[in-house]
């Protein structure tokens, strides 16, 4: 495990009976970086995130903080950890102050030190004294992100930290995020609402029926779903000068034009193996996918599969 | 350890329920006495007076309980008040104090923050434990009051409080709590529910002694049997009865020795605790 490497899973996997909730996944957050994983609900990423806190005992495989070994050494594990869950819990009779005070104690060091310090960066201080049960959704999930710093932790798990959160409240998340990064902590951010994934995200992760289906920048996540579109007056000689060219991974055949999988760039070349081949295009135009169709993309044609049992 | 002990500790200061159970054994302890009192006063006052026909005895029997309620016999009608009320109390509060974890899904919430499986349950049982020895404290503290307001109502003899005896006798009520307590929490932690905890414990405590008495009185010979239950244990332990009434409960001849019941109620104690343990040890946290 590399120094910088603050989460590293390998094989890890859920069986609940029949169902697999996740299915060898293998992922790795390092420090000054956000990961995002993505996928939609029931993809298996709470059941992930579970297993990374020790909160669900994995079926196989294991994950490993910081160097320690979540199963066998959890409290070492966790002790460098700041998590938020997808649903915000804290005891609804105490203050937001006095929840934060209460994990602070259990956390130890420095926290309890720390629970001013970071009621105002969520911007809470001027409601800590109201009851949790009191807060609304948005407030709830700040408090929630508010603990995952009193510890100063090294990774900070966020599980859908923007659920109930306005835009201005959404942004702040995202400018948070971007700025734990910069504080050399790694981000783990589970969500599924894409733009914020690629708003703030390194890399990202996508699962699907607890698999990963895809990894990698958002740019090359996008890149899977980026071609050229060709029109050619002949589109069956065009498809075969391309299909040999190098860089060009798929090429789809529709009536009027060629839909061609390439890297990003190749336009011009693209056009004079055409023109090599005496086949003149009208029009070469590069068609990039946002992530939110990639993932779209990704996530139906996986849903056609029959999950694992 | 320390640290969750000291996050519990701080959560059950602000919590409501604590203090109610406080104040209400506080108001019971001082009130039952003087509401008693008060009651066989004036029975005794209209039998002189010819208000109610006087039976033979009943008078001698009056005066027999309202010397009880002196300070110098604490140890027996003010921990019996103590105890018969605090076993329901604090059944509901072990129940609550684990069950409501669950409830508000605050369990998850201090496990993902690091805290151990084991340490979690080990500083909520001893902050439950800690809670019902100043429960007991407390309303101990308010039965000797009530005795001297009585002891000042009734303007005889001045007698003084056994510290030793009551200590004595708040101790064995205390340890009888436990099994309860412990098979409260169990519950209240394998259903997930403060309800179903609180339903156990009481359905055992009211229960189970009626069905040993029952049994008892109608064969001796079943004391083989129930004096492995909770119930006999505990008035074996405590050598006074559930109710109100200060006399031996039937069969008390046919009761386990102290020793033997010290021991099945550690037994029980230690079963509960440990499959809380195990339980809390071996579940996913996926809820609650």
């Amino acid at each position: 495990m590399a120094d910088d490497v603050v989460l590293q899973t390998s094989g890890l996997t859920k069986r609940f009976g029949d169902l697999t909730a996740v299915d060898n996944l293998d992922l790795e957050v390092r420090r000054g970086e956000v990961v995002g994983l993505l996928g939609p609900n029931g993809a298996g990423k709470s059941t992930t995130i579970g297993m990374v806190l020790g909160l669900v005992a994995p079926t196989a495989g294991g994950a490993q903080v910081l160097g320690h070994e979540v199963r066998t050494h959890r409290e070492q594990a966790l002790a460098g950890v700041g998590p938020m869950l997808e649903v915000t819990s804290f005891y609804p009779h105490l203050s937001g102050r006095e929840n934060l005070v209460a994990v602070a104690l259990l956390r130890g060091g420095g926290a309890p030190a720390r629970v001013e310090v970071v009621l105002t960066r969520l911007g809470l201080a001027s409601r800590s004294a109201s009851k949790f049960r009191t807060y609304s959704l948005g407030m709830r999930q700040r408090l929630g992100v508010a603990s995952t710093l009193l510890g100063d932790p090294a990774l900070v798990i966020l599980d859908e930290p923007a659920n109930g959160l306005d835009p201005a409240g959404q942004r702040e998340i995202r400018e948070l995020v971007r700025e734990l990064a910069k504080e050399d902590r790694g981000v783990l951010l589970a969500s599924h609402i894409l733009h914020e994934v690629e708003q703030v995200c390194d890399r990202v992760l996508v699962i699907m029926k607890g698999k990963l289906i895809a990894s990698g920048t958002i740019a090359q996540i996008a890149h899977r779903g980026s071609y050229y579109e060709i029109v050619v007056p002949d589109v069956g000689r065009a498809s075969s000068a391309l299909r040999a060219l190098p860089g060009v991974t798929e090429i789809r055949e529709t009536p009027a034009a060629l839909e061609v999988v390439a890297d990003a760039g190749r336009g011009a070349e693209l056009n004079r193996a055409l023109a090599a081949a005496g086949i003149y295009a009208s029009a070469i135009v590069p068609r990039t996918s946002s992530l939110e169709d990639v993932f779209l993309e990704l996530t139906e044609a996986e849903s056609d599969v029959p999950a694992a049992s | 350890m320390f640290r969750l002990l000291r996050s519990e500790v701080y959560r059950l200061r602000r919590r409501f329920m604590p203090w109610v159970l406080l104040l209400l054994i506080v108001v019971a302890g001082v009130g039952f006495y003087v509401v008693v009192y008060a009651s066989l006063q004036a029975q005794v006052e209209a039998m002189r007076s010819g208000a109610i026909p006087s039976q033979p005895g009943a008078e001698e029997a009056m005066r027999e309980t309202l010397e009880a309620m002196r300070p110098d016999r604490v140890q027996s009608f003010g921990v019996q008040i103590v105890s018969g009320l605090g076993s329901v109390m604090l059944i509901v509060f072990a129940a609550s104090h684990v069950g409501t974890e669950f409830a508000w899904g605050t369990l998850r919430t201090l496990l993902a923050h690091g805290a151990g499986r084991t340490t979690f349950l080990g500083a909520k049982l001893l902050s439950t434990a800690l809670f019902a020895a100043l429960f007991m404290f407390v309303g101990i503290v308010a039965a000797i009051l009530g005795s001297y307001v009585v002891q000042a109502i009734a303007a005889g003899e001045t007698r003084g409080v056994d510290l030793g005896a009551v200590a004595n006798s708040a101790g064995r009520a205390y340890y009888t709590f436990l099994p309860y307590m412990a098979l409260a929490s169990l519950i209240a932690l394998w259903a997930r529910s403060a309800g179903a905890g609180i339903a156990a414990g009481l359905v055992v405590l009211l229960t189970e002694g009626l069905v040993a008495q029952l049994l008892v009185s109608l064969n001796t010979d079943y004391a083989k049997i129930v004096n492995y239950g909770l119930s006999r244990n505990t008035s074996a332990l405590t050598r006074v009865v559930t109710t109100t009434s200060a006399t031996p409960e039937p069969g008390f001849s046919t009761l386990p020795d102290q020793g033997q019941a010290a021991i099945v109620l550690a037994i029980y104690t230690v079963v509960f605790l440990a499959l809380a343990f195990w339980r809390l040890r071996t579940r996913d946290i996926t809820l609650g």
